[in-house]
């Protein structure tokens, strides 16, 4: 065996260790919705026959349609509102030139750092006068501009050709026809790494629901879930396969979308 | 011509989608838009099986001479019920917290001292407060106010396989009334004739050590000061539970989950903390008939040792911002704090144990449980919380807990015991701003 076999037969049984690793929890999460609690409990990882049993206990006990419609409005408003603003944004600090631009966009990257604990009792606050609690709007405001979707749109910018812009502007085109018509077609992968990135992000979010929302009626699947826990006695199998059909949105999203993915994080132009 | 159309699809998309944002979600909306007006109360709590439906039982009984009454139940998971209080006390944002809401014991003198003005003194509002434990009425007593109608009970209970004792030649009455170190004779030799530990424990959880210590009438405060490393209780407590986890008759495990799973899938043979566990207990149904319970053992040598003690609970509170309170206050006191009937009809399904005295002599509480060998548990475990010492559990509970179990973590691993201790008291005190 030469020595290059050597090194892909180790590199593939180092690959295929990490790939079990990583993939055994949504393995066993699998698993575990169709067990019983006590099955979960002992660490079975086998298939079991509970699966009609626990779909038919969660429905009972939690209203999953209209948390799951819940999760999908709010995260479908606040990707398409931020990926719109954060990449008009990105494309902005890039190609028009002020002084302070370099100087707001590094302030930008600093308030990253500021954990959202630390802002919400202000935002609520704001929030509260602005009669925006438990409103649509109240929700998505705090996600509509992410630093980090800026970052990334900025980044895409850099390595788009600047004088596509500027052919563009000879030709007469206006500002935002540029913007629509060259760069949103030719930095793709950006907005599909963006639009990815946002709505797991968005579908995850916890905290800030929670608060701005009060009604019962505008619960999300996170919190829809975290409610399953709450009790002194635990449903684990019925917990599972909650948690199961809560991630298949973002699964879906991301499998459509991951062919762009990894350019689209890199800033890749084509 | 398509990408008009696309520009045009998206334009459209965005409008009714921002269209949509300035209307109200489902819901009133705004300001006040979980508070109730005229006959409704909205209540935050959070077990559907327990705690929720207790509410909504409460509410058909006081529905029977009330019939307009309404309750709104929200349910609301613990650390949710700490965050949205906290925000909008904080914010200033009161207008959506509820009328009334469920506080568990251990967070209850923090909140009502940090927010006084949020939470309506109950001490003269015509609930009788005598015919509750009075361990439980300590715990939602600051500055001799009395703001919480106590709900479920905290008092403490060893249950036990019989099985497994049985293999190892003894009964749970060998269990009645024993000191710690009894307990921890008869543990070792359960687990040398059948292979099986006694208890199981969550890894830098307290909870064993603070209920060894409020068994013996003491906590971590005497008033404001601190009392941890010169307290001879806790010392105790912590060579207990040191021995317990060094001769291996304690099981130490990593989280919650990993805790009830030790029970229900065999692994120990007991579980000793508060009487809520009993629900857990039962959910293995193959060890129906298998388990048994008792009081829990006294620590040696310590002066007012007693085997009685509480572990968590829960008590509802009625909120200043509610424009319904004189409507809250009646409710809470002709169901939660006057109705033998709502006791007795929560006990069997919810095995929600009251601590209200009264209801202790409802019928459902003499029923032989079949899971626990035909035992009357609900009344021996009623019995157990007319003996739980009162102790008041302070401000600073959760910081107290918490640096407590840090200090039996490492205790356990090797570091001396007075200067785990004392650097305990530091944490808190600097977490006090001392």
């Amino acid at each position: 065996m030469t020595k290059r076999r050597i090194g892909i037969t180790v590199e593939y049984i180092v690959l295929t260790i990490v790939s079990v690793i990583s993939l055994f929890p949504l393995f066993w999460m699998l698993m575990s919705a169709t067990n019983k609690s006590t099955d979960v409990l002992a660490g079975r990882i086998l298939p079991g026959q509970k699966l009609i049993e626990n779909m038919s206990n969660l429905l009972k006990t939690a209203n999953v349609g209209q948390a799951m419609m819940n999760s999908f409005k709010y995260s479908v408003l606040t990707t398409v509102g931020s990926v719109l603003i954060c990449s008009i944004a990105g494309y902005a600090f890039e190609v028009y030139y002020t002084k302070s631009k370099n100087m707001v966009f590094n302030l930008l990257l600093i308030s990253m750092m500021i954990p959202f604990a630390a802002t919400m009792i202000p935002l609520y606050t704001l929030f509260g006068k602005l009669n925006l609690l438990n409103k649509t709007l109240g929700f998505a405001l705090p996600s509509l501009s992410t630093v980090l979707l800026i970052f990334l749109f900025r980044q895409s910018a850099q390595s788009f050709p600047k004088s596509i812009i500027e052919s563009a502007r000879l030709d007469g085109a206006g500002e935002l026809r540029i913007f629509l018509e060259f760069f949103v077609p030719i930095t793709k992968h950006t907005f599909t790494a963006g639009i990815t990135v946002a709505f797991m992000s968005n579908w995850n979010n916890y905290l800030w629901p929670l608060i701005i929302m009060q009604s019962p009626t505008s619960r999300t699947m996170p919190q829809l879930i975290s409610g399953l826990t709450s009790g002194y006695v635990t449903d684990y199998g019925m917990l599972m396969l909650a948690v199961s059909i809560s991630i298949l949105p973002t699964v879906v999203v991301f499998l459509i979308l991951q062919k762009n993915f990894v350019e689209g994080i890199t800033g890749a132009v084509k | 011509m398509k990408r008009k159309l696309s520009v045009l699809l998206i334009v459209a998309m965005l409008v009714t989608m921002l269209g949509s944002c300035g209307t109200a979600s489902n819901n009133k909306g705004g300001k006040n838009n979980s508070k109730s007006s005229g006959n409704a109360l909205t209540v935050w709590c959070w077990d559907k099986n327990f705690n929720i439906y207790a509410m909504n039982e409460a509410a058909k009984i006081y529905q029977k001479d009330h019939p307009d009454f309404k309750l709104n139940v929200v349910e609301t998971p613990w650390d949710d019920v700490q965050t949205k209080l906290t925000t909008a006390v904080t914010s200033g944002q009161t207008g959506t917290l509820p009328d009334i809401l469920l506080m568990q014991d251990n967070a209850l003198a923090k909140n009502i001292t940090n927010y006084p003005k949020t939470f309506v003194d109950l001490t003269n509002s015509g609930i009788d407060f005598s015919k509750f434990a009075q361990y439980k009425v300590a715990l939602s007593t600051v500055n001799s106010k009395v703001y919480g109608v106590p709900f479920d009970s905290g008092t403490a209970v060893t249950a036990l396989r019989t099985d497994v004792l049985q293999k190892a030649g003894y009964t749970i009455n060998d269990f009645k009334n024993i000191t710690w170190s009894r307990f921890i004779e008869i543990a070792k030799d359960v687990l040398k004739k059948t292979n099986i530990p006694l208890l199981s424990s969550q890894a830098g959880s307290p909870d064993l050590v603070m209920m060894m210590l409020q068994s013996a009438g003491t906590w971590t405060f005497k008033g404001d000061k601190l009392y941890i490393s010169d307290n001879p209780a806790l010392l105790k407590a912590i060579d207990v539970y040191v021995e317990l986890v060094k001769s291996k008759v304690l099981v130490e495990v990593n989280n919650w989950d990993q805790y009830v799973g030790t029970f229900n899938t065999g692994k120990v043979a007991g579980a000793m903390t508060g009487c809520w566990i009993l629900a857990s207990v039962q959910a293995n149904k193959d060890q129906k008939g298998k388990w048994a319970v008792t009081n829990i053992p006294k620590l040696d040598g310590i002066e007012n040792a007693t085997n009685y003690s509480s572990v968590g609970g829960s008590s509802w509170l009625v909120l200043s911002t509610s424009k319904n309170k004189d409507l809250a206050i009646d409710f809470l006191g002709k169901t939660f704090a006057g109705s033998t009937e709502l006791y007795n009809t929560i006990l069997p399904t919810s095995s929600a144990i009251a601590t209200w005295g009264p209801a202790g002599t409802g019928s459902n509480y003499e029923i032989a449980h079949e899971f626990f060998g035909g035992q009357k548990i609900f009344q021996d475990i009623v019995e157990y919380g007319k003996n739980v010492p009162k102790v008041s559990y302070g401000v600073y509970n959760y910081e107290a807990r918490d640096a407590i179990g840090t200090a039996i973590t490492k205790i356990i691993s090797g570091t001396d015991k007075a200067a785990a201790l004392k650097e305990a008291e530091s944490t808190v005190k600097f977490q006090m701003g001392k």
